[in-house]
């Protein structure tokens, strides 16, 4: 080749060419998306994060969660993630405006988080900062699951303080009940989270029982809050076969000086603490659930069609996905 | 095609060299051992560190309770510091001491201002230490190859513009008005790779683009890293190793100018193939998927130039270890960008997208490819800066095949594994952990392959290390892989 211009050109422009189409132009479309309202200016989706939420992204980044989960739900046409439960509509730009960063993930060793605060216990919605303390629903419904009856069988429930809301049944009762039929309504459709967080955590009894499995026996309800802890903290505690590794360094091991604390993880079995201490979860471990509950793309989206018309129409349609619905790993 | 004037045999050595040119050889490469060795001593330990992690990376995969109590030694801060120690330690490393090598010698000019390229080195290497230490500490953003916090990658552009105002200085006092084939792709490497970081950088840190765009500016940095930084400056390794090695110009010329070309044009746009069916509008996707596609045409004119070059010289690649790998690795370069365009196409993608498919394919292009043509061009060009010969052909035969079956088996289980584990996972009726546990298996294996790359590179490293410490042979005839036998191949190593 003669001559230094040509060359210095075509390097030049072959690479501002793919600059401009592959960044520019797609920053043009839809690099300047706002949040979507209904004509009174209400149901405002999606809201900015809190301040623990955006932090708890940052955890999420940090221990490289995103190298073996997914936040993004693909469309039912190229892949089975609606059929997984992982969402009821493929994602869209919009979900994720106010998400910095923007981890979408490209390996899934684990499940797909996409709408995992979507899934929690409808009282748990919100971040909860009461960890353990949290009512657990013991009599909502059995697990189908093994793994949960064998669990009750052999590991007295935890010493937490439950308050009795809840119908209060022995573990053991809980798991010879034959599996509850699954609930009519899950999440309803519409949550912002200023709405979840209105919703008062412990005083409503359960409208109705979610329609995945719960763990009961000596366990948080399944995605909730506490339930996230104790799978960071334990994760073959909930789910033998997870491949998924523990998070102990996120947690404190300390002893109870005259109270035990409200965040302390309910821990069972080997887990469990000795006599006189108490685990309980580092700021960063709290803001890493925070994150996780405020992960939910289950607000309807106008440019995207939901597949289940509404989230409280499919669960009762399709049974609960039995070990499918495994905890998340 | 000799109508164009261009010296086709330049880096063949001339039989008839006159004592001139070869004094002249000899006090170019003179020029550039100081900085090359630095650059390929550090990338060697890089490459060292590299590998442990990546046994332990791998292990820890399927044996999740490793030592996961101790937060700076958890997989998601392990596997990213493998990651940045391998493409910014090591790959970056060796390949601009090459392409520092290959520009002096072509551009017929003793290497300038060597100091500016040590200090060069010196930065790089704080900067890759820096981002190692900060991903360990929790600082990780989080994106793809990004992940160095941002003290860090202050300082590698910093090593960056130091490493590349010489080349263009270089270039600048270059003999000879021809520009071979070769250092197209290393000026085109030099000047998109400057580009690229600031953009990645400004477009995810400085002023970031808004939510999903932020993932399309990861993946679009990711994939033009490796296809228009490391793929350009393996790519124009092998233009000017194999004629060298074999005394033979180039094929064609008019094959090279559309393959350099077309690689520039379709290269860069690939990408956004792997968010397939992501939130992004379809033509983004779309449009990548069609470039990788294009991407077999400099793939088939790469392919069929190193290919008719090499036409009725194979039988070399028994003596030569430069050679070996550097036909190696070309030939890598075209099963990695098949498998490339296959994983893209919309109806394997479905399966394969959120795999270890994709594992395979950056193993492909980083190590099969790149790393293969790096290690052929180092067994090269140490002997030349050091004046020693490589000390024992074994090692290096035995280097070579740990490598070459440690990839392949590599390759194939991540392939077989991610392929199985797509078909789980897009079954509904299975649970989600069965296409997890269908991996593990081939997890397993894979880390068995890890095995056998320590060994490779260990190997490698101790002849390395015996050659810097000045224990290679002293001898006029390179170190052979076999002896050569005594119909006389006339070999020039």
């Amino acid at each position: 080749m003669k001559g230094l211009a040509p060359l210095f050109l075509g390097i030049f422009g072959t690479f501002a060419f793919s600059w401009v189409g592959l960044t520019l132009i797609p920053n043009w479309q839809i690099g300047h998306l706002n949040p979507q309202s209904d004509e009174e200016g209400t149901d405002i989706y999606p809201m900015p994060q809190s301040g623990m939420v955006t932090r708890g992204a940052r955890v999420y980044a940090a221990n490289g969660c995103n190298y073996c989960h997914s936040e993004q739900v693909r469309a039912e046409y190229s892949g089975a993630d609606i059929e997984r439960k992982w969402g009821d509509r493929r994602s869209a730009p919009r979900d994720y405006i106010f998400e910095r960063p923007v981890l979408l993930g490209k390996m899934r060793m684990g499940q797909d988080l996409a709408n995992i605060g979507a899934r929690a216990p409808k009282e748990e919605e919100s971040p909860s900062p009461t960890g353990g303390a949290s009512p657990a629903p013991q009599g909502a419904a059995a697990s189908p699951s093994a793994v949960a009856s064998a669990k009750a069988a052999s590991s007295p429930p935890a010493t937490s303080p439950s308050p009795a809301t809840a119908p209060a049944t022995s573990p053991g009762a809980i798991a010879s009940k034959p599996p509850a039929s699954p609930g009519p309504a899950g999440p309803p459709p519409s949550k912002s989270p200023a709405a979840a967080a209105a919703a008062s955590p412990a005083a409503s009894p359960r409208p109705s029982a979610p329609p995945w499995p719960e763990q009961t026996a000596g366990l948080p309800p399944m995605y909730s809050a506490a339930w996230h802890h104790v799978h960071l903290y334990s994760p073959r505690s909930i789910n033998f076969d997870s491949n998924m590794p523990s998070y102990r360094f996120l947690y404190e091991t300390r002893r109870i000086t005259d109270a035990r604390s409200s965040d302390a993880l309910q821990l069972t079995g080997s887990d469990a603490p000795r006599e006189g201490w108490e685990i309980v979860p580092t700021y960063d471990a709290k803001c890493l659930v925070a994150y996780m509950m405020a992960l939910n793309q289950s607000h309807p989206l106008k440019e995207v069609r939901s597949t289940g018309a509404s989230a409280a129409a499919s669960p009762a349609a399709s049974p609960p996905p039995a070990p499918g619905g495994q905890p998340a790993k | 095609m000799n109508s164009t004037g261009i010296p086709l045999k330049e880096p063949a050595i001339s039989a008839a060299a006159g004592d001139t040119e070869q004094l002249e050889r000899a006090l170019i490469d003179a020029s550039t051992r100081v900085p090359v060795l630095i650059f390929y001593t550090s990338a060697v330990a890089w490459l060292i560190l590299g590998t442990l992690l990546a046994g332990f990376v791998s292990f820890k995969l399927h044996t999740p309770d490793l030592l996961s109590d101790i937060g700076f030694l958890t997989w998601g801060r392990v596997r990213p510091v493998h990651m940045n120690v391998m493409v910014y330690g090591w790959a970056s490393m060796a390949g601009m001491g090459t392409a520092i090598w290959l520009m002096a010698r072509l551009c017929r000019t003793v290497l300038r201002y060597p100091l500016l390229l040590v200090a060069g080195a010196g930065f790089w290497n704080l900067g890759v230490f820096l981002g190692v230490c900060g991903i360990l500490l929790g600082d990780s953003t989080g994106y793809q190859w990004l992940e160095f916090p941002s003290y860090a990658a202050i300082i590698l552009f910093v090593a960056y513009t130091l490493v590349a105002s010489w080349a263009v200085l270089m270039f600048r006092f270059r003999r000879g008005e021809q520009i071979y084939i070769t250092q197209w792709y290393l000026l085109g490497a030099f000047l998109w790779f400057p580009w690229l970081y600031a953009a990645g950088q400004l477009m995810l840190f400085v002023v970031p683009v808004q939510g999903v765009l932020q993932a399309a500016v990861g993946w679009w940095y990711a994939n033009n890293l490796l296809f228009l930084w490391f793929g350009a400056i393996g790519l124009g390794t092998a233009y000017y190793m194999i004629p060298k090695v074999i005394g033979r110009p180039v094929y064609s010329y008019h094959l090279a100018t559309i393959g350099f070309w077309s690689y520039a044009l379709f290269s860069s746009w690939t990408g956004m193939q792997r968010l397939v069916d992501g939130p992004f509008p379809a033509w983004m996707v779309t449009a990548s998927i069609a470039a990788t596609i294009l991407t077999l045409i400099p793939v088939a004119t790469v392919g069929l130039n190193h290919h008719m070059t090499m036409q009725g010289y194979f039988p070399l690649m028994r003596y030569s270890p430069t050679l070996r790998f550097t036909v190696f690795g070309a030939m890598s370069y075209t099963v990695f960008s098949l498998v490339g365009v296959l994983i893209s196409l919309r109806s394997v993608a479905r399966y394969v997208n959120f795999t270890q498919a994709s594992i395979a394919y950056s193993h492909l292009g980083l190590y099969a490819f790149f790393t293969m043509v790096i290690f052929g061009s180092m067994y090269y060009i140490v002997p030349r800066l050091i004046g020693r010969e490589w000390r024992y052909g074994s090692l290096i035969k035995l280097h070579f095949w740990a490598s070459a079956y440690g990839i392949g088996l590599m390759t194939l289980m991540l392939l077989a594994g991610g392929l199985t584990q797509g078909a789980s996972m897009e079954n509904p009726s299975l649970a989600f952990s069965e296409s997890v546990e269908s991996v593990l298996p081939y997890l397993r294996g894979r880390s068995l392959s890890g095995i056998l790359l320590m060994v490779s590179h260990f190997i490698f490293a101790y002849h390395f290390g015996l050659m810097l410490f000045g224990l290679g042979r002293k001898s006029t005839v390179p170190t052979f892989l076999n002896p050569v036998e005594a119909e006389g191949a006339e070999v020039a190593h």
